[in-house]
């Protein structure tokens, strides 16, 4: 990893100087928010009790521990996504993509490098929103922890895998905003962060189907919740890093051209 | 293999920007028309033209960082597009201006990160940071974030960013943008004695005064296209532009004014007259060829006494613009 391990370096000694707060407080405020919400919708609207359709298609009666997890998952999903697929648009920025480029280290150790950085900071901030969630009242019993941590690593591959193709259109068109907002919102809506993906018409659940997160939540979900062991999650870890590894895959093929087009737009003279 | 870089026929076409329910304007003129030029190895090769003439995109595509459109070019018989991984290991690019270096780490933590990038073995990594850090002057600011460094400093920590990898070719363009004067002297010197251990090196620079200290060679584009290559010495005397010698009598003389005529009459020199700032009388003849020994020669059997004498021979700036007014 003679590549990956310095930038891991590099970026954490940049977190540590300059770590951003605003976006810290902004993140946990959204993933306290939503399971804070969900706690008084549930207990002041629903009595404590799910309708018979969530329960169908959740496959829960537990509403508070499907929404901590999906809530910690889209809230590690958006974090990992802005570190990673947002590396290459900031050295750009920041005048180093040249030099970056200049250099014979391959893109993947690099990506991989900010993508550890990354991992290590989000599970940081998504255990501040779980310790809240907990405190509230919300029990996440995960029996087996294998589970659990294949379920965690296959939702990392794939959210890793998502963000090269999006670093690769982020630089070719030399925007980030509407870019990642994009994904995020196609995210929330359509891998069952907050409401089972069979609530959503066919057309719409295909298409989640498509994103590696929905698989991964479901993983994640039987992992926490469900006494899932390995083996049982085990068809939809295999979705959820395949379905990543495509999307990686495509990134990688798409990241030479983007470089090439994101320099030439830097100026020619 | 080749030694050196290599181009043949190196053409950069940029595609128009597509807009959104307009119709595609047509093409653009080359940035870069056909151009073959040859770097060697162990000199400094200049690369000289008017803004917009092609040389940061010719650059560009010799760093890697670009593709040609059509055309090849190598390094030490390595593709640029084939090889572009071997050839970043060989090669590495100085731009002016303070960037490529990141803000939020010291200087040494950007020369131990490059060094990484570049795969340069700790042992080596380590001696050559500090010679580098000593090399760029900037020993005792190396613990402190760029983000306080002056430009200059950025840019000295660029230069050594540039050299982490012990190039063999070195593409400069415009490296001592925005550096104060001795510093951009102390890199005029580090440049030569890099050409002197045998690095090939490639300068652009808008200062050329420093390309006519520095190069052996140099090309000239215009347009993306060659309009003229050799040493600064051959550029400048192919333009034919004049010298100017400037003689100042002690005392005016006019016999030997009348002979100045004459002289210059008889050569087709441009000549004229008229004092110092003292006072003096003072002629000044331009001619293509250097006439200083003429006219001294004039003057003083025409009874005339010589206070001083200068000759400005014209420069590669001369030439250039020269050049670009054709």
């Amino acid at each position: 990893m003679p590549t990956a391990l310095p930038t891991m370096r590099r970026n954490w000694l940049v977190t540590l100087r300059a770590y951003p707060w605003t976006y810290f407080i902004g993140t946990v405020a959204t993933g306290v928010l939503t399971v804070g919400l969900a706690y008084l919708a549930f207990h002041a609207i629903g009595g404590g009790q799910v309708s018979a359709g969530f329960l169908a298609d959740g496959g829960t009666g537990d509403y508070l521990g499907y929404v901590t997890v999906g809530a910690a998952a889209l809230m590690f999903a958006t974090r990992m996504v802005l570190w990673v697929a947002k590396a290459q648009i900031t050295e750009q920025r920041e005048g180093t993509l040249e030099s970056q480029l200049l250099a014979p280290a391959r893109r993947l150790p690099y990506l991989v490098g900010v993508g550890l950085q990354a991992f290590t900071t989000t599970v940081a901030e998504v255990a501040v929103m779980l310790a809240f969630a907990i405190a509230i009242g919300v029990r996440l019993p995960a029996p087996d922890p294998l589970a659990l941590l294949c379920a965690i690593a296959a939702v990392g591959v794939a959210v890793f895998g998502l963000s090269v193709p999006l670093s690769a259109i982020m630089i070719t068109v030399g925007e980030a905003h509407i870019t990642q907002n994009t994904l995020f919102v196609g995210m929330a809506l359509l891998c069952g962060f907050t409401f089972p993906p069979a609530m959503l018409p066919d057309p719409l659940r295909w298409l989640g189907e498509a994103l590696p997160l929905t698989s991964g939540l479901r993983a994640l979900r039987d992992a926490a919740l469900h006494h899932a062991p390995v083996g049982a999650v085990l068809p939809d870890l295999l979705i959820c890093a395949g379905l990543g590894a495509v999307y990686l895959a495509a990134g990688l093929r798409l990241l030479g051209p983007a470089e090439r087009i994101a320099v030439q737009r830097g100026g020619a003279a | 293999m080749s030694a050196g870089i290599v181009t043949h026929g190196l053409t950069k076409v940029f595609p128009p920007p597509s807009r959104l329910f307009r119709k595609r304007p047509p093409a653009p003129a080359p940035a870069v028309d056909g151009l073959s030029l040859a770097i060697p190895p162990g000199a400094v090769t200049g690369l000289l033209g008017l803004n917009g003439a092609g040389k940061t995109t010719t650059i560009k595509m010799l760093a890697t960082l670009l593709r040609p459109t059509t055309g090849t070019a190598t390094v030490d018989g390595l593709d640029v597009v084939r090889d572009a991984r071997e050839v970043r290991r060989r090669i590495n690019l100085i731009a002016g201006g303070e960037r490529m270096v990141y803000a939020r780490m010291t200087g040494r933590e950007n020369l131990w990160y490059f060094g990484q990038l570049y795969d340069v073995p700790r042992a080596v990594l380590k001696r050559r940071i500090d010679e580098l850090l000593d090399l760029v002057g900037l020993r005792e600011a190396a613990g402190t974030l760029v983000e306080r460094y002056s430009r200059g400093m950025r840019q000295r920590l660029s230069i050594a960013r540039g050299l982490i990898n012990a190039p063999a070719y070195l593409l400069l363009d415009e490296p001592t943008l925005g550096l104060d004067a001795p510093i951009a002297r102390d890199l005029r010197g580090v440049v030569a004695d890099l050409a002197e251990s045998g690095v090939g090196v490639l300068l652009t620079s808008h200062y050329l005064a420093e390309v006519e200290q520095l190069c052996r060679h140099v090309h000239v584009i215009d347009r993306g296209s060659l309009v003229a290559a050799g040493s600064p010495a051959q550029l400048t005397a192919g333009t034919r532009l004049p010298y100017s010698v400037e003689l100042t009598l002690t005392a005016p003389a006019p016999d030997a004014t009348k002979a100045v005529e004459e002289l210059a009459a008889r050569a087709g020199a441009e000549v004229r007259h008229d004092t110092d700032p003292e006072g003096r009388p003072r002629v000044t003849l331009r001619h293509p060829d250097d006439l200083a020994g003429e006219l001294t020669t004039t003057v003083v059997r025409a009874g005339g006494a010589i206070a001083r004498v200068e000759v400005a021979p014209p420069t590669l700036e001369d030439a250039i613009l020269a050049m670009a007014a054709r």
